[in-house]
């Protein structure tokens, strides 16, 4: 398979040096808080925190992409399980063992397919995962609580096996790290963006039931910030394909914005549903991996297959690297 | 239809308090964990002990607690090996948090290797009491315990604590007596590593307590109906 140089287009140079600029200035900003005196120390602390929490997030986040396309795919599977961890945990789900099991092993077999770069399995493993997780249990002769058992091992397995799965796919073409770099910040900025707008804006709540501290104004603000960036990063990076085109590249953008939120507003739900504040503990100032990145699981199958419509992944390089045919 | 989403019971504990929860449930790593380290154990157990298990008909589908007397940190090794299937994966060494649960490497070890909990000899408070008795109802678990509190150090068996009784008293959870001989001889407390000794297990049959009042006299009459049943298992 062919390989690029790490730094090879310029996208990727610019978000990286971006990305330690804007954490050296996050945490300028914080040092002339604290010696100044302004914001109460809790906020104070609160944002160390978070700026703390990002600098080790952001090098396992772009570290692999940096590094290489197995790095990437042996990353999103093993974001893929943390995920599933707190999602069984908190919905109850890990009693349910066959179930947990079999999500598990679809995870497993969806980066399997990406580390392969054998495309046809990767789709083919929605449906046949789904229905593995829809027989597995019925020997069981359980029926009480199937329904429950049986949905949510689907929805599990959608998004943190076939849904995230589609970043280790993205891997296989050898100009993936400005796209995959891209998807990753902006879907970051995003949250960053509707957190600003909806302080510096304030008004009417989106959905108070849902998630009581989010405004219209940072929805839309975020919106707004995360549709023109990623545009105008895909006019870099796709320059000279049939997507760079300003309506198709806003309308990526669009997608990746909406996508973005909507993960974030859907992982929202299911905490409500729950009774939940956090998914888990591991991060501080975050909460669990599940709170960070959220916004990522419906980003990566819709970015994937918009980009693919246009220009594909991995074309003309050689497929099922592992498993031959 | 029964549709009810339920959080793990130590959901939102930082990881540390999580391993010396009494709320701890088991998720898929460390059932796997535990039944890599059982099958360890049954081998160990069979090649260097030659145990052998009689009355093994006398163990009841999960719930159930397990008493014996106890004489080495062999015994509730021991035990866990008898068990099988759904059981084996349900079942919790209560375990002294000051010796497996002192520091967080130890803790690992006893959360996911043993499935123990801890219980902190001297200072256990009536909601823990409490809390693994709602858990052993309702999450139909297996416990491994030792009435007495503490290993002898002589080898001969000491009175029973009440603490059975509040754990067991007014619930239809079966006891099962068990006597194990040979564990004493083969790790005494002043032996650091187990002798090749034989050891044996002989498991009675269930009582329940079902009609057992909670009060103090209900929980020591309790504890006495435990420890005779268990004496009387000895050889």
């Amino acid at each position: 398979m062919m390989r690029e140089a790490v730094f090879a287009h310029p996208v990727t140079v610019g978000i990286v040096a971006a990305t330690v600029a804007v954490v050296l200035a996050a945490f300028a900003v914080i040092g002339v808080m604290t010696l100044t005196g302004r914001g109460t120390p809790e906020l104070r602390r609160e944002l160390w925190l978070r700026t703390l929490s990002w600098c080790l997030l952001l090098p396992l986040m772009m570290g692999p992409v940096l590094l290489g396309r197995e790095w990437v795919i042996a990353a999103a599977t093993l974001l893929g399980l943390a995920c599933l961890r707190e999602f069984d945990r908190a919905t109850g789900l890990f009693r349910e063992t066959l179930v947990a099991g079999i999500v598990v092993v679809g995870i497993l077999a969806a980066n399997f397919a990406a580390l392969d770069h054998w495309y046809a399995f990767f789709v083919a493993l929605w449906p046949l995962t789904v229905g593995v997780i829809v027989i597995g249990t019925i020997p069981l002769d359980r029926p009480a609580g199937y329904v429950q058992r049986t949905a949510l091992g689907i929805l599990a397995y959608m998004l943190f096996g076939a849904g995230l799965a589609h970043l280790s796919f993205m891997a296989n073409e050898p100009g993936y790290r400005p796209i995959l770099l891209m998807l990753l910040t902006t879907v970051a900025l995003s949250d960053v963006a509707a957190f600003t707008f909806g302080k510096l804006i304030g008004g009417p709540k989106l959905l108070p039931a849902t998630s009581p501290n989010k405004s219209i104004a940072g929805a839309v603000g975020a919106l707004c910030v995360t549709t023109l960036l990623v545009a105008t990063l895909s006019f870099f990076i796709f320059r000279g394909t049939p997507m760079a085109q300003p309506h198709w590249l806003l309308v990526f953008g669009v997608i990746v914005g909406i996508g973005a939120q909507a993960g974030d507003l859907m992982l929202s739900s299911i905490k409500r549903d729950i009774g939940i504040k956090d998914m888990g503990t591991i991060l501080p100032g975050h909460g669990g991996v599940l709170d960070r990145f959220n916004s990522l699981l419906l980003v990566a199958p819709a970015a994937f297959h918009f980009i693919q419509f246009f220009v594909g992944f991995g074309m003309g390089q050689p497929a099922r690297l592992i498993t031959g045919g | 239809m029964e549709f009810k989403l339920r959080p793990a019971r130590d959901h939102g504990l930082e990881t540390a308090d999580r391993l010396r929860s009494l709320s701890r449930e088991r998720g898929l790593g460390s059932i796997v964990l535990g039944s890599l380290w059982r099958a360890m154990l049954r081998g160990y157990l069979a090649v260097y002990h030659r145990l052998e298990v009689t009355g093994r008909e006398n163990l009841p589908e999960a719930p159930f607690v397990l008493i014996a007397n106890h004489t080495s940190h062999l015994d509730a090794l021991t035990l866990s090996g008898v068990l099988r299937g759904e059981p084996a994966r349900r079942a919790h060494a209560l375990a002294a948090g000051d010796t497996f649960f002192g520091s967080t490497l130890s803790s690992v070890f006893a959360a996911y290797a043993v499935n123990a909990l801890p219980v902190w000899r001297k200072r256990t408070k009536a909601g823990e009491l409490a809390t693994l008795r709602q858990r052993l109802v309702e999450d139909r678990l297996v416990y491994i315990l030792f009435p007495e509190g503490t290993r002898a150090r002589d080898g001969a068996m000491a009175p029973f604590q009440p603490g059975i009784g509040v754990l067991v008293a007014g619930t239809d959870v079966p006891v099962v007596p068990c006597f194990l001989d040979g564990c004493h001889a083969a790790w005494p407390p002043d032996r650091s590593v187990p002798a090749p000794r034989k050891l044996r297990v002989r498991i009675g049959a269930p009582l329940t307590f079902a009609d057992a009042p909670a009060t103090r006299a209900g929980w020591e009459d309790t504890a006495r109906q435990c420890e005779a049943a268990v004496r009387a298992l000895a050889p």
